[in-house]
């Protein structure tokens, strides 16, 4: 299975190293939500009780965050585009175990976002941020990003394979990302929110990667945060991958 | 009408055993309707058939990638319930849409391929060698496929499917999009496998011309299940005679009196009609045709064109099936939505869908009736998306008979055009998916679906 696994996943490293505008495209977003709302709630720093020196230091992990969301939520969608060019096929009738099918997919998407992350934590150092680039709390805080690409490639995937068609695949990808990232400390401090949105921030995984990779990546060190962040991205992604293996074996009745 | 194949008890030659093979869709239609074949080792078996006959989906099921709601299949001695990883290392699958890979090279889609049959690399880099060779594709094994022509895809397609050096190789339409240049050389190299590897082969068409050409047997598939099997010259033969048809401007009571007489007479040993067409088995066709003129005459019966021929597979499937193969299509690809949407979580889902949101709701009859609504509704829309293509066809689909050689050339050589183009449409569709048709499509499905689940409500 490991074999497997990795020639599947060299196959879809070499395809994206051979379309990096591609892999480049989906940095776009997110540099635009950097530089606009970094811009926008600049002056949000000054109220009482914000958490930290500037906007920009606390908005960077949620732009992380936010890349990991936009880049693998359209992993299911090149699943289905494989299955009508029949490569999956190709794929299944070969006596590979299924599990590596859709563990290469997930782990390409998760390895893929990591270095989105990476090149988006180089451009918010070079416009200002306090950006901690210590080895052991960047490789921390890059595992919270692996996990949580892994945990929405999964699923992306796995909706992919219950919906079958685009279109809805983006809806419910649209719908995973963005109301996700709003009930979130993303882009503003829980100490600010509506008791309501806190509660649902609560139970909202992504709550969890931001005050994790914030942790990690920005600032002084917090070591708590980041634990508590990584298990319930460990848990999350763990439940995800699960769903998609349980999905696409149902691919053969 | 059956043929009984050899019953053979000896099953150590016999590579493909398919004992009442059942397939249900969701929908509830019976893909594959007790179907029964054996194939023989070294041999190649068409399936000859015309669109939704079943043909993919009886292939889809010997190897490996879908199930099946009854039956036993053995493929290469093994059982595929039992044993279907003992199966995918004993087969190959050319399907078709072509699994390879555009953005990598010949040559990494050749080894990728070798990889997931956890060949040695070794062995991986001379199979490459001897299959580049063999397919002549050496000087362009390290380009990316992207480049390749559509004859050079299919070869590197089949390429992949022999890298494991299979037994037994599935075909799915191995020749469909491609010119008839292309055709007949892959034809020549498929030819080549089953005579200097021993290959068997089941391969579907549903051209004619390719399943006499190229295979040992032919079986007729239509409806999910297998109505002869024989050598094409036998089931050809079976017919006996010269085939005569008529096309007429209509078909009224004068042509239908006329086909009375002719019957009463005993001009034609068995009389067939299809449209205005109709056609006329006859035991020689030179002095017939006089006679039937004559009969024509006195009828006062306007014969708009005759045409005299050897029977063709074409008549073997109207003898069998009571229409002919060129009346029977339906829009390519559909099937494979079909396919897809039977199984795994989209299948469950509409399932459940039907059941529940709809089945519940409503009460005993009308439940029934609504259903069946929902039902035409559906085929109405698959049948629309199959106008659109249709009406490329129909110019092609002219009365003129493709009995004779000549005309077999040239109705093939615009069909291939006009498939050209299909695929090259469905292509587009593929690769950018936004794109309008496809777009369209799903759109018109969803409000289908909306507004018939609104009407239950």
């Amino acid at each position: 299975m490991v074999a497997d696994t990795w020639y599947l996943f060299n196959k879809y490293l070499k395809i994206s190293l051979r379309t990096p505008l591609w892999s480049l495209f989906n940095l776009i977003q997110p540099l635009i939500w950097l530089v606009i709302f970094g811009q926008l709630f600049r002056n949000m720093a000054q109220l009482p009780g914000f958490p930290a020196d500037s906007y920009m230091d606390f908005f960077v992990p949620g732009v992380l965050i936010m890349t990991v969301l936009f880049g693998s939520s359209w992993s299911g969608v090149s699943l289905l585009r494989e299955i009508t060019a029949g490569s999956i096929d190709k794929m299944l009738v070969a006596p590979i175990s299924r599990i590596s099918i859709v563990l290469s997919r997930v782990l390409h998407s998760a390895v893929q976002v990591m270095i989105q992350a990476l090149i988006i934590l180089i451009v918010a150092a070079l416009i200002g941020t306090d950006i901690q680039f210590d080895l052991i709390p960047l490789i921390g805080g890059l595992l919270v990003i692996f996990l949580l690409g892994v945990g929405f490639a999964s699923l992306s995937n796995g909706f992919a394979i219950i919906l079958q068609r685009e279109e809805p695949l983006v809806v419910v990808g649209n719908l995973m990302t963005l109301p996700l990232m709003f009930f979130s400390t993303a882009m503003v401090p829980e100490n600010f929110m509506p008791q309501w949105i806190s509660f649902i921030a609560s139970i909202n995984p992504i709550n969890y990667a931001v005050e994790g990779v914030r942790g990690t990546m920005i600032g002084p060190l917090d070591t708590g945060y980041f634990f508590q962040g990584l298990i319930v991205v460990f848990i999350f992604a763990a439940a995800a991958l699960t769903w998609a293996v349980h999905a696409f074996n149902g691919l053969r009745d | 009408m059956r043929r009984v194949i050899r019953a053979s008890e000896n099953r150590t030659n016999i590579m493909i055993q398919v004992e009442k093979l059942l397939k249900i869709f969701p929908s509830g239609h019976k893909a594959v309707n007790e179907l029964s074949l054996q194939v023989e080792q070294g041999e190649i078996l068409a399936l000859l058939g015309p669109n939704g006959a079943g043909k993919t989906t009886t292939i889809r099921v010997l190897s490996t990638l879908a199930g099946f709601d009854d039956g036993k299949v053995h493929v290469a001695g093994h059982d595929i319930d039992r044993a279907p990883d003992k199966v995918r290392e004993s087969i190959g699958l050319v399907a078709q849409q072509t699994g390879v890979d555009f953005l990598l090279t010949g040559r990494e889609n050749l080894s990728l391929q070798g990889q997931l049959y956890h060949m040695p690399k070794a062995e991986i880099q001379q199979r490459i060698d001897e299959l580049a060779d063999y397919f002549e594709l050496t000087d362009a094994l390290d380009q990316q496929v992207m480049t390749y022509s559509g004859g050079m895809r299919r070869k590197l397609d089949i390429a992949t499917a022999l890298i494991h050096k299979p037994k037994v190789i599935f075909l799915d339409e191995p020749t469909l999009g491609l010119d008839i240049k292309s055709r007949k050389s892959l034809w020549r190299y498929i030819e080549k496998l089953n005579i200097e590897l021993g290959l068997t082969i089941l391969l579907t068409t549903h051209y004619l011309e390719e399943a006499d050409n190229l295979s040992h047997r032919v079986a007729i598939i239509n409806n999910g299940s297998i109505c002869a099997v024989d050598t094409p010259e036998a089931l050809k033969n079976g017919i006996g005679g010269d085939a005569l048809t008529l096309t007429f401007s209509q078909k009224d009571s004068a042509t239908q009196r006329f086909s009375e007489a002719l019957e009463q007479q005993g001009h034609a040993q068995r009389l067939l009609w299809e449209g205005n067409r109709l056609h006329l088995y006859v035991d020689h066709g030179a002095s017939s045709v006089p006679k039937i003129a004559a009969l024509a005459a006195e009828e006062n019966v306007d014969i708009a064109e005759l045409s005299l021929a050897r029977p063709s597979l074409d008549d073997v499937f109207l003898q069998f099936t009571g229409t002919s193969m060129e009346d029977t299509g339906e829009e390519e690809g559909e099937e494979w939505w079909h396919q897809w949407a039977g199984k795994g979580g989209g299948g469950k889902w509409q399932k459940k869908w039907q059941n529940q949101d709809w089945q519940d709701s409503e009460s005993g009859e009308t439940d029934e009736s609504s259903k069946g609504e929902w039902q035409d509704k559906q085929q109405a829309w698959s049948s629309q998306d199959a106008s659109t293509t249709a009406s490329n066809q129909a110019t092609e689909q002219s009365t003129e008979s493709t009995k004779e050689n000549t005309h077999w050339e040239q109705d093939n050589w615009d069909k291939n055009q006009s498939s050209d183009w299909q695929k090259w449409q469905q292509k587009g569709e593929n690769e950018s998916p936004g794109g309008d048709t496809l777009e369209q499509k799903n759109k018109t499905h969803d409000w289908q679906k909306w507004q018939d689940k609104n009407k239950q409500d």
